[in-house]
């Protein structure tokens, strides 16, 4: 399990036009992550959520600050879960898990995994016979099986239909549970943050962190649970508090 | 059988021969006879048109080793397998080369700022210069031959790896970037399949543009082959010869493409195919369930 260090990263995009301001996407971010946690990163659109997952992972380099992931000292394992599954549409979905894993027991490693997210019988199945559930699963275990120190999830659910998504999370807390790993985690819906994670990142619009708030409830979770739903409420008043802090301060902002 | 009945089966009959008509291999039978009456039409109006039946006539000699009014017994075969040889290693060498070529080109900048320019004036110089000057730079020979085949095909093989490496889904790229896939990984499970449709369009047109460039440099540079044979006929002023191996030239590409080439990409687009048996068992499966209901 992976610490991963956040010092006042900021993102900005320079101006598409000329003339225009160039984007801050990340104003001034800072928190760490580590141990068997399961973070999620909540907010709006455009607070930079999915730029925070491309800069710790390498896809995107930060205008300033620093980002830390390391291992006993050494860099960090990472894993990936995308919105869209991202697989070799050309290879079955064995073949799909052994292009990322590395190591003695590739076929052992892909198949525990395929099996944790009960798609084993599935293995020589090309993803074009799946379902976009089934897919996005196949995408989990993939980011499982690489034996990531720290794994990384881009709003997994957000293209599945509500069943499907709702079995999904209810699969990857337990996988999480077996697995033992850190995870970092984003999303627009509250409600699928509470009910996964140990502590959520409140971002408001402009990336800066508004709340760091431990969610203190134990495993497994169901959506229709009393204390996950007052807690999803509790969340969401917040949520809503910070959007009229920031619709406000954008008024203010306008008429000055 | 009643009127009724009898005026369906009509309608089902006349049906059928739409159905017949309309088929692939109708037309093509069709197109086959339009072009045999054109030039039977062509050969009655000028002599120099050789008919019809006289050539097929000696394309049955050639092929099955009778004389020619004394001049040459046939000698198919060899020539076949004087020329397969020589194209096949050229359209090897493109092959490897132009994979290797179009993956450097596709994928860096400088590689292509370099060398897509010079790619392009290849694709546009026709075989027959490349017969000419290979001619020139190594006389007769099979390697001339070779070097005239892999010259005129091998461009085509690497602009079609160009645009397929560039058309890869930049999300599987960031995802192997991501997960740091190893580069000879990424080639063989990314980007060569999904090069493949690419490829496999560079291959025809290699093969086509390859046997052309055969017959040329076996034109000029060879002493046995079909095109040495293509032109020994029209030396010989015997048109009907030189008609006849033109015929079993573009015969054997047709053949080629037909019976290797489909079967080939058939094999590559396998998942494709998967897909698309699925879907259909999918949707017969709710066909059934219409018709119980």
């Amino acid at each position: 399990m992976a610490t991963l260090r956040v010092e006042h990263l900021k993102k900005t995009f320079p101006a598409i036009e000329r003339g225009s301001k160039p984007t801050i996407a990340i104003e001034d971010l800072t928190f760490e992550v580590s141990g068997h946690v399961f973070v999620s990163v909540v907010g709006p659109s455009g607070c930079g959520k999915s730029t925070l997952l491309n800069i710790v992972s390498g896809i995107e380099s930060a205008s300033r600050g620093s980002i830390d992931v390391s291992e006993d000292g050494r860099p960090a394992r990472l894993g990936y879960v995308f919105q869209e599954p991202r697989l070799l549409p050309w290879r079955t979905v064995m073949r799909n898990m052994l292009y990322v894993i590395e190591g003695d027991a590739p076929r052992e490693q892909a198949t525990r995994y395929l099996r944790l997210v009960g798609l084993e019988d599935a293995a020589d199945k090309f993803p074009g016979q799946l379902s976009g559930g089934m897919q996005q699963r196949v995408g989990i275990a993939r980011a499982f099986a690489v034996e990531p120190d720290l794994l990384l999830m881009d709003e997994p659910c957000s293209h599945l239909d509500a069943i499907t998504a709702r079995s999904l999370r209810e699969q990857l807390q337990s996988i999480w549970t077996d697995a033992k790993k850190t995870v970092l985690f984003v999303t627009h819906d509250i409600a699928e943050a509470v009910q996964l994670s140990t502590r959520i990142l409140m971002l408001a619009p402009g990336g800066r962190l508004y709340a760091d708030v431990p969610i203190d409830l134990p495993y497994p979770r169901k959506a229709s649970q009393t204390e996950v739903a007052m807690a999803q409420a509790e969340l969401l008043g917040r949520f809503e508090t910070m959007q009229a802090e920031s619709d406000a301060a954008k008024t203010e902002e306008v008429a000055s | 059988m009643s009127a009724a009945t009898t005026a369906t089966a009509a309608r089902s009959t006349s049906g059928s021969v739409g159905r017949l008509l309309r088929s692939d291999a109708v037309a093509r039978v069709a197109s086959y006879a339009f072009l045999l009456v054109v030039w039977q039409l062509l050969a009655m109006w000028k002599e120099r048109f050789p008919t019809p039946a006289a050539t097929f006539g000696f394309l049955w000699i050639e092929v099955t080793g009778g004389s020619h009014g004394g001049i040459v017994r046939g000698e198919f075969l060899e020539h076949f397998a004087a020329t397969l040889p020589r194209f096949a290693l050229g359209i090897a060498i493109s092959m490897v080369l132009g994979i290797l070529s179009g993956v450097l080109i596709g994928g860096s900048k400088l590689a292509e700022a370099l060398l897509k320019d010079t790619l392009l004036m290849l694709v546009a110089l026709p075989a027959i210069i490349w017969a000419f000057l290979t001619q020139m730079w190594l006389g007769m020979g099979d390697t001339a031959v070779v070097i005239t085949t892999f010259l005129s095909a091998f461009p085509f093989v690497a602009v079609n790896v160009v645009q397929g490496i560039q058309a890869v889904p930049r999300d599987l790229r960031r995802m192997s970037g991501v997960f740091h896939v190893s580069g000879l990984r990424r080639l063989r499970h990314m980007l060569i399949p999904a090069v493949m449709g690419y490829l496999f369009a560079g291959f025809r047109f290699a093969v086509i543009i390859g046997w052309n460039a055969v017959l040329l440099a076996e034109w000029f540079s060879a002493s046995e082959g079909v095109g040495w044979r293509s032109r020994y006929w029209y030396d010989a002023n015997r048109y009907k010869g030189f008609v006849a191996w033109v015929i079993l030239f573009v015969g054997f590409i047709v053949l080629l493409d037909r019976l290797v080439l489909v079967r080939l990409q058939r094999r590559a687009f396998r998942w494709r195919d998967a897909q698309r048996s699925e879907t259909e068992r999918t949707v017969g499966e709710i066909d059934v369930g219409v018709t119980g209901a």
